[in-house]
């Protein structure tokens, strides 16, 4: 945790309640705790937030992105915070968005594409343990034609935890041309845990592009063998095993080396559930 | 006519009377409205034991204290369940002289379908008798399954004939608490099909209510019961693949299914309901609860072909209980012009090693709405239950919508559950390629749609699923060029 | 080295192995042949540890060590490598982080030190080259994406990583093409020493023109039923099993 504080100090500050970014080069931001935070990037702007929640309070996000802005977002949480983003996406716009739960929070995320050609990206882990209830919820409303969205949220429950997806993917009825996916990827580790996803779609246009899936298993039983008989042990295999789960979505927050300490991080939380 | 029905009308007369209400009163003021009375004299007219009509009368009561549904992906117009007639005689169609006074829409669908005059006449409701032996080929029928020891016949003959069974099993898999629709079912259902294969049995012919003549008219609020004792096996189908004309407007039906040890059972329904105009008036309303309860080794299959309906909200489930039993959901839920169908399956995995399999396809077209709603759901000790769904919908229009909506919920860690879903259209290179061939707009989308749905066709019974792709065809007539 | 003695395992109740006998000292190479179905894989995943297949008879001597006895892991930390018949893919886990876990175990287990990363990293180079694999690959998650020769160049890869005392190559040569079978082959015949001792699972000759075995197993039925020197593979190439086989059934 002090490795990613130290990252952050690295970084502005965004806030308490504003930020609005115009240029063009991708400069790095923080937030730490946000209650009510407001984030513009004005057209062709670039920026990269990272959104750390370390309490059990209430935080409120919203994004407004101009046409062609970009913007790589990325979150992590400790506690159990309970949060809601709003991103509204114009034209061209392209978002990227990284939340890593590490503690039994509630996410909720409703992200508008309002502007043809507007791209989201989203990746979401959650690691549970003990009696913890984490939930994400993720609603992507393609409201124009020719937008594209793209989520994978992974979750991993052990101990007595409880991992909650649900998502939407609306399109409304002239937003041709849509090409939205939505993946639930999920893994109990224990006897007590659980997992309920609803990966949802409600589309009214019929030039689309639109899938969705979910799994919930088990990590696969011959890779932890085949992993044993190279020497490691069981817990070590089934660690890594996790880690190689969740790795990709941890690992692509942005500006390094934050993604490789978020990972640290989560190795550490795994040790515990 | 049948001579159960004659029976019925004859016993029915003497308790009217007994109860103290001449025929003229029954007809016109106990016609409509629902009352715990109502509900008394509903089993009272049947000449049922006190036991149903006690629990009759607690789903009544029960009813009262639930609101209608509203979590589906529904417009429901307020129903008044207070103007619906819940007792009819069970001749509840008008009887014509000839195919004359047929609807010409319904003779012209009759002939698409190519179904022959005789089944016509029968399915419109002509008086048959003197044309076709229906009688006879009733007879037959009987006759073969009674030497197999297999009871298959109306529910109020059941509950005469064979008490203790229906007491055992009827409630047992939808109790009346279920839901709204099933409380109102069990308070008030008219007649419906009770089957029972004996343990192990293999019933040698496709069971379907076309071939009991009674079962025709049973109206709005039927009830199924079908018993398959260990190692039997029965495959059920439901309906008529006719279009069939039906004047009520709701349709709250439940459907039980009990599939012992090692026991089989396949359920198949071509549901064809009038589906209301073209410009979304009238039609059907069908609230249907459809569940069956395997127990160790049992295979349940459901498999429905949803044409039909204004709205339709249905969701056949299995209940997986004993280990190693096996559910299976297969559907194609077909929407146009102003229909709704909000349709899916449940599937409750309690047992160890039990699989499941969901293939679901919609189509809409119009200004339809066509969602997909499933459950799967694996209880803590479910270990390695398995679950794999498919769930597809194909649009017709940029006016319609198509919606998919899977819960999954999973409290095994040795389970595996896997739900994909995918929405495409039909592309204008595919048309343009039929074209080319010389197939004519309209062929082209039945051929493809088919072809989409050629996976759950193929789990129905042959006849039916000749005619469920015929069916299709019909109703894609205008949804596109 | 590895002293196996009537060895009978069951996989679901079914007997897989009826009594195998089987001695390997340092230095050897041992060819198992023997038709599809024999129990060939099975004895070499008993070796292993699998969980699968149950011990209900026999014992296994190695290096001193009551083997049967023994997880998985340590098996292997001991010195016990099974070159498996289809490598599993771990996704999202890079082969270098993966090697890096199992070398430093095992250096644990010897009571070495863990390797630096720079010493690793020089290892892990070094290694490569055994089996021309190509350092592209190293870098990707483990057997992630990779082809059929590709797997197997990365088994006899992590073999020359790991340093074993003992190799079993289960049906390292099934699906290689010519160019394949000669690296894998060769990458194992360099490995070799006076030290260790490898035992090659295969059902074909041409394997062993490259790794040239002291001593040919002939395994049939869960049983070792005929043993020879390096010209028994030869024949059975030329002649088949039936002469054996017929023998035996008799």
């Amino acid at each position: 945790m002090e490795r990613i504080y130290e990252i952050l100090g690295t970084f502005r500050k965004a806030g308490p309640e504003q930020l609005r970014v115009d240029a063009p080069v991708p400069t790095p931001y923080a937030a730490v705790d946000p209650e009510h935070l407001h984030v513009t990037l004005t057209a062709g702007a670039a920026a990269h937030l990272v959104v750390l929640h370390t309490t059990e309070g209430t935080s409120e996000l919203t994004v407004e992105l101009a046409e062609g802005a970009q913007l790589e977002l990325t979150e992590l949480f400790t506690a159990g915070t309970f949060s809601e983003m709003t991103v509204h996406q114009a034209a061209r716009s392209c978002c990227r968005m990284t939340t890593v739960l590490l503690s039994g929070a509630n996410a909720s995320y409703r992200i508008d594409l309002a502007g043809a050609a507007a791209e989201n990206n989203l990746g979401g882990v959650f690691l549970l343990g003990g009696q913890e209830h984490g939930v994400v919820k993720l609603h992507t409303n393609h409201l124009v034609a020719d937008c594209r969205s793209d989520s994978t949220v992974k979750g991993v429950a052990g101990g007595e935890a409880t991992g909650e997806f649900s998502g939407l993917v609306y399109v409304a009825q002239d937003a041709q041309r849509t090409d939205a996916r939505q993946q639930s990827r999920n893994v109990l580790l224990s006897e007590r845990a659980r997992i309920e996803t609803m990966p949802q779609l409600e589309i009214y246009a019929d030039d689309v592009k639109c899938s969705h899936g979910a799994t919930v298993g088990q990590m696969d039983a011959d890779a932890i063998l085949y992993m044993r008989q190279r020497g490691l042990s069981e817990a070590q295999a089934r660690r890594l095993q996790i880690e190689g789960f969740v790795g990709d979505v941890v690992r692509r927050c942005g500006a390094e080396p934050l993604g490789e300490a978020v990972l640290a991080l989560a190795a550490e939380k795994l040790e515990r559930i | 006519m049948a001579e159960n029905e004659k029976e019925i009308l004859e016993t029915l007369g003497e308790r009217e009377y007994k109860y103290g209400f001449t025929s003229a009163i029954e007809t016109e003021t106990i016609g409509k409205g629902l009352s715990e009375e109502v509900v008394r004299l509903i089993s009272a007219k049947k000449g049922e034991p006190s036991w149903m009509t006690e629990r009759r009368v607690a789903a009544y009561r029960h009813w009262l204290t639930l609101e209608p549904p509203t979590w589906a992906h529904l417009h429901i117009p307020e129903i008044n369940f207070q103007d619906i007639i819940y007792y009819a005689a069970p001749k509840g169609r008008k009887k014509l002289d000839s195919m004359d006074e047929v609807d010409p829409e319904l003779k012209r669908t009759f002939d698409k379908l190519g179904i022959p005059l005789e089944e016509q006449m029968a399915l419109a409701g002509v008086a048959v008798d003197a044309v076709m032996d229906s009688v006879s080929v009733k007879t037959t029928f009987k006759e073969t399954l009674a030497e197999k020891g297999i009871i298959f016949c109306s529910i109020s003959e059941a509950l005469r004939d064979h008490p203790d069974l229906v007491r055992k099993y009827l409630g047992s898999v939808v109790p009346y608490t279920d839901n709204f629709y099933a409380a109102l079912n069990a308070a008030v259902f008219s007649d419906g099909s009770f089957c029972y294969i004996p343990k192990g049995v293999r019933c040698p012919m496709e069971l379907s209510t076309y071939f009991r003549i009674n079962a025709a008219g049973t109206g709005q609020f039927e009830r199924t019961l079908i018993v398959a004792d260990e190692g039997a096996y029965v495959s059920y189908l439901e309906g008529c693949t006719a279009p069939q004309r039906d004047e009520n407007q709701l349709h709250a039906a439940v459907v039980e299914i009990v599939v012992e040890r090692d026991a089989e059972v396949k359920y198949s329904t071509v549901q064809n309901w009038y589906p209301g105009d073209k410009e979304g008036r009238g039609g059907i309303y069908n609230f249907v609860t459809k569940r069956g309860l395997c127990r160790e080794n049992a295979r349940l299959s459901w498999t429905q072909v949803e044409t039909g309906s204004a709205i339709t909200w249905k969701y056949p489930s299995c209940v997986l209980a004993g280990d190693n039993s096996v559910g299976e959901f297969y559907s194609v839920a077909m929407t146009n012009n102003f229909q709704q169908a909000d349709t899916g399956t449940k599937m409750i995995h309690v047992g160890r090693n039990t699989r499941s399999r969901i293939v679901s396809k919609g189509i809409s077209a119009g200004r339809s709405e066509n969602s997909y709603r499933g459950l799967v759901r694996v209880a803590k000790g479910a270990e390695n239950a398995r679950n794999y769904s498919q769930c597809d919908s194909l649009l017709i229009g940029d006016r319609c919508g198509a919606h998919t909506f899977p819960v999954i919920d999973c409290r095994n860690r040795t389970a595996v559950v896997e739900h994909e879903a995918t929405t495409s259209k039909i592309s204008d290179d595919q048309l343009f390629y039929c074209n080319q061939r010389g197939l004519s707009t309209e062929d082209a989308v039945g051929l493809i749609v088919n072809g989409y749905a050629r996976e759950v066709l193929a789990k129905l019974p042959m006849e039916f699923a000749v005619e469920a792709q015929k069916l299709l065809a019909l109703q894609l007539e205008g949804t596109v060029g | 080295m590895l002293s196996v003695k009537n060895l009978h395992a069951t996989v679901e109740g079914k007997e897989i192995l009826r009594g195998i006998n089987l001695e390997v000292k340092a230095g050897e190479v041992h060819a198992i042949m023997g038709p599809n179905g024999s129990g060939k894989s099975t004895l070499a995943s008993v070796l292993a540890g699998n969980e699968k297949f149950t011990v209900t008879e026999g014992s296994v001597e190695f290096l001193g060590h009551d083997l049967l006895s023994m997880s998985i892991e340590d098996r292997a930390r001991l010195g016990l490598f099974l070159g498996f018949q289809y490598p599993v893919e771990i996704p999202g886990v890079t082969m270098a982080n993966f090697m890096k876990l199992a070398v430093n175990e095992h250096r644990k287990y010897r009571g070495e030190e863990p390797l630096s990363a720079a010493e690793f990293l020089r290892l892990m180079k070094e290694k490569s080259a055994v089996v021309e694999l190509s350092s592209k690959l190293t870098a990707r998650a483990v057997n992630e994406g990779f082809s059929g020769g590709e797997k197997k160049k990365n088994e006899i890869f992590q073999m020359a990583m790991l340093d074993p005392k003992l190799a079993i190559l289960d049906e390292t040569d099934s699906g290689l093409d010519i160019d394949a079978l000669r690296i894998v082959a060769t990458g194992v015949t360099k490995l070799h020493t006076s030290e260790n001792a490898t035992v090659v699972i295969t059902h074909y000759q041409r394997l062993l023109d490259y790794i040239v075995p002291d001593v040919v197993h002939v395994l049939y039925k869960g049983r070792i039923i005929y043993t020879g020197d390096k010209t028994l593979a030869l024949k059975l190439e030329k002649e088949g099993y039936d002469w054996l086989i017929n023998e035996y059934d008799k």
